[in-house]
């Protein structure tokens, strides 16, 4: 690997990542790659609604191989994230080998065969044949505990199933984790991790990504959307609209014939600000005025 | 790339790599030791002839959180651009600087320029905030810490032991029959279920947020009230710790250091610009806005030390009180003037608060404080 290779590698990455409908910075797309040469994982926080699970979703689809996620949340344990048993096939089989003439260690040991095994993320992203994109949402709603146990099992690339033995990885997998800050990470993790920190888009970005998303709104159109929500996002909210209420907002534009964004418009403007603006607090905060001057803006 | 032919220049560049872990270390990054060999594998499959490739690799592997992201561009820019090559880490500067921090030694970060911001620590006051450095050099007194972490030794446990419902694995006879576990165990029994398994509420325990007021008003206390956020920490891995005065400031970092004089050396940087006046409606408004959606939740206590003596606004207070109770499960309020003869909470930010408090209790010395304690608890049960 020499660095002019290493450069096209990231020209080419880029290129694929825009190809599948994600516009990354330079920077998000050297950590991709910097990921699979030093099978890290790579952790990514941010705000929600920037376009973080996404990330996973896009590396998945380019690499064409399989999405594993994990959905994290208060209270998942280790178990819930492995595998399970079967409980209730198992029991039938119980019940079918009651008259079988084998002996107890022997019905035990089908009885806790694979077959009975239900993999959950974890055992299915370790144990397929083909490297798969295995995405931990929302680590920071897990516990600990899970956190704990997560670090242990992305150094080693095993899981032990008392009743099976251990189970090595047949590939491995790219780990993306994502994080919307609610609770601090330990230093472990984010030493194991390559970090990257994503942002709301800016203007040129956001703009891209409408033109990319939502090709029927025209050109004029997308810049006023755009401007408008970055300056919806420069007020001080609660909960400050991510990329998909921009286009959700613009979906909803449509769908009203409107087709500019002006001060006249505002009284129309203000039906469709459901889309954007998602707490009743954030909404007092919008009256018609400030909706006529952030038109304006526009 | 940086191995098969070495002349000077290449080997220079790979001292320098080398380094860079351990400037980033100096500067309050969270790096080890093998990142410096992280650093220069990276290297060798990026390349050096890109500036911008390296930087961008080396941001996400050597960065683990938000604030050192960052930084980190000033930071790579002073290491490895010639101009700045002679710049040295900031946070030793702050520690030699600290003894000398009471004669105006605040003055000093300010007149280098504000070029160098984002190498400063962060929360370095403005000017026009009081300057004077309360001293630290007594968070590790003896006498006093023993006894405090007797306490809160104590504090904790009590608290470790109350807990918020949650399901979870039962001993013996529970609630609720845990069905997958009775089948595990019926297995010996050839599927007749003889022995049960049943589910508990397992408990979750509250999480504690302190806030601590380190205006002048409260010199004499905030150090005693920071000494027993260390001690708590040190028992409990979920509180959250933070400091006040006309902003607030996170500290639980600082406070979790595992070596005392290493956590009061980072308190020094934090405390620049402490022991002025208070604002503690703008303060908790910054915390609402900053803090509160990430750390406090249904099951956490809130409890503020402080003696309400505010120069902001009473409305905002009331405002940012009443924001912070819809969030949190109870907010307790500490008072070291509560427990003297003849006190009553008059003072216009005490009267602003008061609507809006679980408890306003005492905490003037540490019999009061174990006192209280139990009001504290109460109602996390």
């Amino acid at each position: 690997m020499t660095a002019s290779s290493h450069a096209r590698d990231l020209a080419t990455l880029q290129e694929d990542l825009a190809r599948a409908g994600y516009i990354a910075e330079p920077p998000l797309a050297a950590a991709l790659l910097l990921m699979q040469d030093l099978g890290r994982p790579v952790l990514l926080e941010g705000e929600a609604g920037v376009g973080k699970t996404e990330v996973a979703k896009v590396l998945a689809s380019i690499r064409k191989t399989r999405l594993i996620r994990l959905q994290c949340y208060e209270g998942l344990d280790a178990h819930a994230a492995m595998y399970e048993w079967n409980y209730q096939r198992q029991l039938l089989a119980i019940k079918l080998l009651e008259h079988d003439e084998r002996d107890v260690a022997q019905k035990e040991q089908d009885i806790f065969s694979e077959r009975y095994l239900l993999k959950r993320p974890l055992l299915e992203a370790i144990s397929g044949e083909a490297a798969a994109v295995l995405l931990i949402d929302e680590i920071d709603r897990a516990d600990e505990a899970f956190e704990a146990f997560l670090l242990e099992l992305l150094s080693d690339f095993q899981l032990s199933i008392p009743e099976l033995g251990t189970v090595h990885a047949t590939s491995r997998p790219l780990v993306v984790i994502t994080s919307n800050g609610t609770r601090e990470l330990s230093d472990a993790l984010r030493r194991r991790c390559l970090y990257q920190y994503i942002d709301y888009p800016d203007y040129e970005k956001e703009l891209a990504i409408v033109g990319k998303k939502a090709p029927e709104v025209t050109a004029a159109l997308a810049r006023q959307i755009v401007a408008f929500v970055q300056g919806v996002r420069r007020m001080d909210l609660k909960k400050k609209p991510g990329i998909a209420e921009t286009l959700d907002w613009a979906a909803a534009l449509l769908r009203l014939d409107i087709a500019a964004i002006d001060v006249d418009g505002a009284e129309r403007i203000i039906e469709t600000l459901s889309t954007l603006i998602k707490t009743r607090e954030d909404r007092a905060a919008f009256p018609r005025e400030v909706i006529a001057r952030l038109a304006a803006a526009c | 790339m940086l191995t098969a032919e070495t002349p000077p220049p290449e080997l220079r560049a790979v001292e320098r790599l080398a380094g860079f872990a351990a400037f980033l270390r100096a500067n309050g990054f969270c790096v080890g030791g093998g990142d410096a060999v992280q650093v220069l594998r990276t290297a060798e499959r990026v390349g050096l002839l890109d500036g911008r490739v390296l930087r961008w690799s080396l941001q996400a592997l050597l960065c683990g959180r938000r604030e050192e992201w960052r930084r980190f561009d000033e930071l790579f820019d002073a290491w490895f651009l010639p101009a700045n090559r002679w710049q040295r880490p900031e946070r030793r500067e702050a520690h030699e600087g600290g003894a000398r921090l009471r004669s105006g030694a605040a003055a000093e970060p300010s007149a280098r320029g504000d070029d160098n911001d984002a190498v400063r620590p962060r929360h370095a006051a403005s000017d026009r905030e009081a300057l004077g450095s309360a001293d630290f050099r007594t968070l590790t007194r003896r006498e006093h810490l023993l006894e405090i972490e007797a306490l809160m030794r104590r504090f904790a446990r009590r608290l470790k032991a109350i807990r918020l419902r949650r399901e979870g694995r039962a001993v013996r006879r529970g609630r609720r029959l845990d069905l997958p576990a009775t089948i595990r165990r019926s297995v010996p029994f050839g599927g007749t279920p003889l022995r049960l398994a049943w589910r508990n509420p397992r408990r979750v325990r509250p999480r504690l947020l302190l806030l601590i007021d380190v205006s002048r008003s409260m010199e004499a206390y905030s150090f005693f009230y920071l000494r027993l956020a260390r001690a708590l920490s040190a028992e409990l891995t979920d509180i959250r710790s933070f400091i006040f005065h006309t902003r607030v400031t996170a500290v639980s970092d600082a406070l979790q250091e595992p070596d005392p004089w290493r956590a009061q050396e980072r308190l020094h940087l934090i405390a620049q610009g402490w022991a002025g006046g208070t604002r503690i409606g703008d303060s908790l408004v910054q915390f609402n806005r900053e803090h509160a959606p990430r750390c406090v939740h249904a099951r956490t206590a809130v409890i503020i030390m402080s003696d309400g003596y505010d120069t902001g606004e009473p409305q905002k207070l009331s405002d940012a009180l009443a924001e912070l109770r819809r969030r949190a499960r109870r907010i307790v309020w500490v008072n070291p003037l509560c427990n003297r003869p003849g006190y009553a909470p008059v003072s216009q930010g005490m009267q602003a608060a008061l609507p809006y408090l679980d408890a306003l209790v005492p905490g003037g010395d540490l019999a009061s404080l174990e006192a209280a304690l139990p009001r504290i608890l109460e109602g996390l049960r």
